[in-house]
């Protein structure tokens, strides 16, 4: 698949605006304004921008730690504004969840976004179950979860595959393999670098791609939804990826390993270069893209921090459906 | 609390249970089954005979041996609108989903800030006495009940195994439904059709005066065996039936304490961190002017389950332990 300029060009704006999102989010995290701990999704933009282009409100995803970026473009697909991620992420009443979820727990069913779960690959089993309703109400529908490397020494892993693959549900699993769980490099760990060499028993089509290709990646999760959409059951999507964070704040990896993926092989690098080899796009408005992004993700941050903090009677509201708990 | 309008009968537990499943997937096809055997072979212990043939493999839907994928499973269907019903086997299986009740189940309603509800209801055997040792005979309601979030229900009675399993399908909470394997062949009157008992309320078992015994399970049984033996010497016990561990009626309970002025609290599970300590301490907070004596506290000794049925008595409390307990309260001798 060859995307045309346009298309190019929008998925380079919402890879932009995943990364200005991110550093914004970081830069406020420093300040101390955003509470908590976070993951950032640096580097891991198109495989975001690539399964937000083709995830419809009806369908469903389960994003991950690092997927901010994502829920915040689903947010602006379908509700117009990611801003409500942002607020959450700074525990305001404004936010998606009214800031009870914070940055590991935000979602939003309105928009497909059925909410991170902390503890990795739990919702790995959680997912078979919204696959298993739509399947069982003839729903062309596509559950997605969004996993990392690390999330496949996690039981939940086989046995969400063997499930998926034995009920033939409509499941998307993305993983997105940038190479190392916190500290740990995926080879080390696992029986295999390439976590599609673990997929593959399970039956299901398993395919890996260069997750910071924009226009592979595009293709890859247009082909994996066609197949889910078309009721042939799960796929496996493997993107090879990197992360720019390194364990938190402090780089541990070695030298030429940092400078080939943030110099040579960062998406946003090899789409800009891809968008302007066209000879169709003038650098002054490629430019401005990145420039309007980021000028978007202050007016968030804004909101966010104008946005009041959330009263107290929600400590204790919506622990039970129907019931009441004790208030201090 | 829908009352039964049809007449009873008489019912196995097991056999009242089944019907439970049978009358709300006839009326709700949201409602669908899952959990390992538990299609053709109608489940280990029987409670879903029969559902197979009537519903199909559908909605009686056979799993591999992965219970977090079981309770995954049924959770993210609940998360858009079915009312799944998940058998894990024993009790003691539920360390490989604890997880998914625990940090999914109980909170998404509450972390996603009520957007989403998790009505499952997730059906398993407990308790000993059989010989099953340390892996199928657990009391595993204190492994959950600092779960916020979770609702934790345990019948005595065949006719309450029906309507409480009924309530909780119906019931929009997440509810881990106990039943006791000793009591699944115990018989009692069941009425037709469909009823339910309500969630969050105990039930009198027996009415008394001098003291109050609070109970749950198989245990329930115990404290009414021991009802009687202590009614022959004089002394008139309540045994309070819980039937809901998780969260429970202190209004039935507290009032019974504060017109008897003492209590005895018998659980099957080991007495450390379990539910006898939370509601021996609520009585012990909230009924201090009324008690006559120190609240009594039965329980397993805190041991493993032995697999020999001469220890596993050793282990297991049971009516004498009641009595026992009743009488120190009571500040009583054994009758001679």
């Amino acid at each position: 698949m060859v995307l045309d300029l346009e298309q190019l060009l929008d998925l380079y704006r919402d890879m932009w605006l995943v990364r200005a999102f991110e550093f914004g989010l970081e830069r406020e995290f420093k300040k101390g304004t955003v509470p908590g701990m976070l993951h950032i999704g640096v580097g891991q933009e198109a495989t975001q921008a690539a399964l937000a282009a083709h995830l419809e409100p009806t369908d469903c995803f389960f994003p991950d730690h690092r997927c901010h970026g994502l829920n915040a473009l689903a947010q602006e697909k379908h509700a117009g504004s990611g801003q409500r991620i942002m607020a959450e992420l700074f525990g305001r009443a404004t936010g998606v969840c009214g800031g009870k979820g914070g940055s590991l727990h935000s979602a939003d069913p309105a928009v497909g976004n059925f909410g991170d779960n902390a503890v990795e690959g739990s919702f790995m089993a959680t997912v078979l179950g919204v696959a298993l309703a739509w399947k069982m109400r003839r729903q062309a529908r596509v559950a997605c979860c969004v996993i990392g490397d690390g999330t496949v020494g996690r039981g939940e892993f086989h046995e969400s595959l063997n499930l998926a693959a034995t009920w033939q549900l409509p499941v998307l699993y993305a993983c997105v393999n940038n190479g190392y769980a916190i500290s740990t490099a995926v080879g080390a760990s696992h029986a295999s670098a390439n976590i599609v060499d673990l997929a593959r028993g399970y039956g299901l089509p398993c395919v890996q791609v260069d997750g910071n290709e924009i226009e592979l990646a595009y293709a890859a999760v247009a082909q994996a939804v066609g197949h889910i959409r078309a009721g042939r059951g799960p796929y496996f999507l493997e993107f090879k990826t990197w992360r720019w964070q390194g364990i938190f704040s402090g780089e541990f990896r070695p030298p030429e390993e940092v400078k080939y993926w943030k110099e040579e092989h960062d998406p946003l690098k090899l789409a800009r270069q891809k968008i302007l080899a066209t000879g169709r796009a003038a650098e002054a408005a490629v430019d401005q893209i990145e420039a309007d992004t980021k000028a978007q993700i202050e007016r968030w941050i804004q909101f966010a921090l104008a946005s009041p903090m959330p009263g107290a009677e929600k400590a204790t509201a919506n622990v039970y459906v129907g019931w009441e708990v004790a208030s201090r | 609390m829908t009352a039964p309008t049809a007449p009873a009968r008489t019912r196995t537990f097991v056999q009242a249970l089944t019907e439970a499943l049978e009358v709300t997937m006839a009326e709700d096809e949201n409602v669908y089954l899952l959990g390992e055997d538990i299609g053709k072979m109608g489940g280990d212990f029987g409670v879903t005979r029969g559902l197979f043939e009537k519903y199909g493999a559908e909605r009686v839907r056979d799993t591999p041996l992965s219970e977090a994928a079981i309770i995954g499973t049924a959770v993210g269907s609940a998360m858009v609108g079915m009312r799944p019903v998940a058998e894990i086997m024993f009790a003691d299986f539920l360390g490989e989903c604890y997880d998914q009740l625990v940090n999914n189940a109980a909170k998404l309603h509450y972390m996603f800030d009520g957007q989403f509800k998790a009505p499952i209801v997730v059906r398993t055997a407990c308790g000993g006495g059989f010989g099953g040792g340390p892996h199928h005979s657990q009391s595993v309601e204190g492994w959950f009940l600092n779960v916020p979030g979770l609702v934790i229900v345990g019948p005595a009675t065949p006719a309450d195994a029906k309507g409480l399993l009924v309530a909780s399908i119906e019931d929009d909470n997440p509810v881990l439904f106990l039943e006791h394997k000793a009591l699944y062949r115990v018989k009692g009157s069941v009425p037709e059709g469909k009823y339910t008992v309500p969630l969050r309320q105990a039930a009198v078992a027996r009415p008394g005066r001098d003291l109050t015994i609070v109970a749950y399970l198989k245990m329930t049984h115990e404290a009414l065996a021991a009802a009687e033996v202590l009614a022959k010497e004089g002394i008139e016990a309540e045994v309070i039936d819980l039937r809901t561990l998780r969260p429970w009626d202190t209004d039935t309970v507290l009032g019974s304490v504060r017109r008897t002025g003492r209590a005895v609290v018998a659980s099957e599970a080991p007495r450390m961190g379990g539910l006898g300590a939370d509601v021996s301490a609520t009585i012990a907070e909230e009924c201090w002017a009324d008690l006559k004596a120190p609240v009594g506290r039965v329980g397993a000794l805190d041991t493993p389950i032995p697999f020999s049925l001469v220890l596993e008595k050793l282990i297991l409390p049971g009516k004498d332990q009641i009595v026992q307990a009743a009488r120190q309260v009571l500040g009583v001798r054994p009758a001679a």
